[in-house]
């Protein structure tokens, strides 16, 4: 997660991330899975999920890895060039599943107003999930917090409904992206 | 060509104004052919009138050592308001007295009355046509005279006539910006030195930039005045006051402000004018992004149909600034009528 992680750091809080799902023939043969797993690295490409099917060889005698990669678009892209290049067999590239982030800044009295009640009701939508909240408190008693959603691709307008709800509800001043 | 002018209005702006004429009414004789002369100039409560023209340096020396235009030397009258308008004759209307968002007036009923003599009208004033821009620019075609208002939007920024004039084979989509420069001198100061809205307002204050009743700044209804007129004149959109969505910045604390920037962005009142949405609130801009002008300056980013966006950013306020935008409108009608 290093590069996603660096990227949201540096405040590049709108990174498109993809997610995609590869299924990638190989030999079975010793190191073969390293071979596939090693050009990921440096191509800005984080693996989210590896499963080696030796179970499921094939007449030729080759195994299928199904492989579940996270990074910006340009760079999944790379990854499966470079498969080609290296002459690995893609047998499948499937649906691609968009996330963002959005962020907002909440103003309020964020803590007595239930705040684990305002995370629940976000990560109750499907394809929502609050994955920051930077709550910091004030003399006066209203708190700010910066609040990061990750979203799938077309649940901007649903996540964002909601949290006007909320904030609406229970008093919030909500700022968000323009 | 003489142009006579009615100048309503003597505080900033209207100084400003009579002191843009005194610096280029040369020019503008040279290059369009037209005399300017200010027949009649009226502040609150009085005027000065003079068919033979009156002097600009004059008029403005009369209002800051003596308060009153009445006191200009032989021409200073007690004739005031709407009254100023019969008493001499005159081919255009300067309008810029205080906006009032509540009736419009007294912006609306002089600017009516100049229509019905068939005069052309520059205004700087945002109260009638936020609340009833349709009546005015109807009567305006109806009298076949014109009327500009470049000077209600941004001061000297200019977007009206940009809009309508230099991108006029395009469709406007939307527009986005940051309509008011005392906010966005608040946010700036705030995001600059980490201080709290109370003391960056009362500083604001203290140097002008804020005035004592800040209400109409600080709670977005400055910036809701001009989204209304942007939505009516440029997206076509018969919209009005109320229907503008207004959140002000006086409950951004320096918390919120330092969360935003510790993650790369500023805080800034937007205005957003779209054909379903007129909207003023606080939002995060990017840091870099077009969005970040800061002090008193406003911008605006047009979303056109052909030219895709057009960004532009100038002095929202200012004596001389916002006459700069109304000698433009006034310079226009002459080269209508040369």
């Amino acid at each position: 997660m290093e590069i996603l992680l660096l990227k949201r750091l540096l405040g590049l809080n709108k990174v498109i991330i993809v997610r995609m799902n590869l299924l990638v023939e190989v030999k079975d043969a010793p190191g073969q899975l390293v071979a596939v797993l090693e050009p990921i690295r440096g191509l800005g490409a984080n693996i989210v999920t590896v499963i080696h099917k030796r179970e499921a060889k094939n007449e030729q005698g080759n195994v299928p890895v199904q492989l579940t990669l996270e990074g910006e678009k340009e760079n999944l892209s790379n990854v499966v060039n470079k498969f080609k290049d290296l002459g690995f067999s893609i047998l499948e590239i499937n649906g691609t599943l968009d996330t963002e982030i959005i962020s907002a800044i909440l103003i309020g009295h964020l803590v007595d107003e239930n705040l684990q009640d305002t995370i629940d009701r976000l990560n109750e939508l499907e394809g929502v999930f609050v994955n920051e909240f930077n709550i910091q408190l004030s003399e006066d008693n209203k708190s700010a917090a910066l609040i990061n959603i990750e979203l799938n691709a077309g649940k901007e307008e649903l996540a964002l409904g909601k949290l006007a709800e909320i904030c609406s509800e229970k008093d919030f001043l909500m700022i968000n992206n323009v | 060509m003489e142009c006579k002018i009615i100048l309503m209005g003597f505080g900033s702006v209207g100084q400003g104004i009579a002191n843009v004429i005194a610096m280029k009414k040369d020019i503008i004789k040279d290059n369009y052919d037209a005399e300017l002369k200010l027949v009649a100039v009226a502040d609150s409560s009085s005027s000065a009138i003079c068919q033979e023209g009156l002097d600009e340096q004059l008029l403005i020396d009369t209002k800051k050592n003596k308060g009153k235009l009445s006191n200009y030397p032989e021409y200073g009258s007690d004739i005031s308001g709407i009254d100023v308008l019969d008493a001499v004759e005159y081919d255009c209307l300067i309008e810029c007295t205080p906006t009032n968002k509540e009736t419009g007036e007294p912006a609306y009923s002089l600017t009516m009355k100049a229509f019905e003599a068939r005069k052309d009208v520059v205004t700087s004033n945002k109260g009638h046509l936020a609340l009833r821009f349709k009546d005015v620019i109807d009567a305006a075609e109806k009298n076949n005279v014109q009327f500009r208002y470049e000077a209600t939007v941004g001061g000297a920024m200019p977007i009206i006539n940009c809009a309508k004039d230099t991108l006029s084979s395009c469709k406007i989509e939307s527009i986005t910006g940051i309509l008011n420069g005392t906010t966005n001198y608040i946010l700036s100061r705030m995001t600059a030195e980490g201080s709290s809205y109370e003391d960056i307002l009362k500083e604001s204050q203290e140097l002008g930039i804020a005035e004592t009743d800040p209400t109409a700044d600080v709670e977005g209804e400055d910036a809701a005045c001009k989204t209304v007129i942007l939505a009516n004149s440029l997206l076509g959109v018969d919209a009005t006051y109320t229907d503008v969505e207004v959140i002000g910045i006086s409950n951004i604390t320096s918390e919120a402000i330092e969360l935003a920037k510790d993650a790369g962005y500023l805080i800034k009142l937007i205005g957003e004018v779209t054909p379903t949405t007129l909207k003023v609130s606080p939002r995060l801009v990017k840091k870099g992004s077009a969005y970040d002008v800061s002090g008193t300056l406003n911008m605006a980013t047009i979303k056109t149909d052909l030219a895709d966006e057009i960004t532009v950013v100038g002095k929202g306020a200012g004596s001389i600034e916002t006459a700069s935008a109304m000698i433009t409108d006034l310079i226009s009608i002459l080269k209508l009528k040369k």
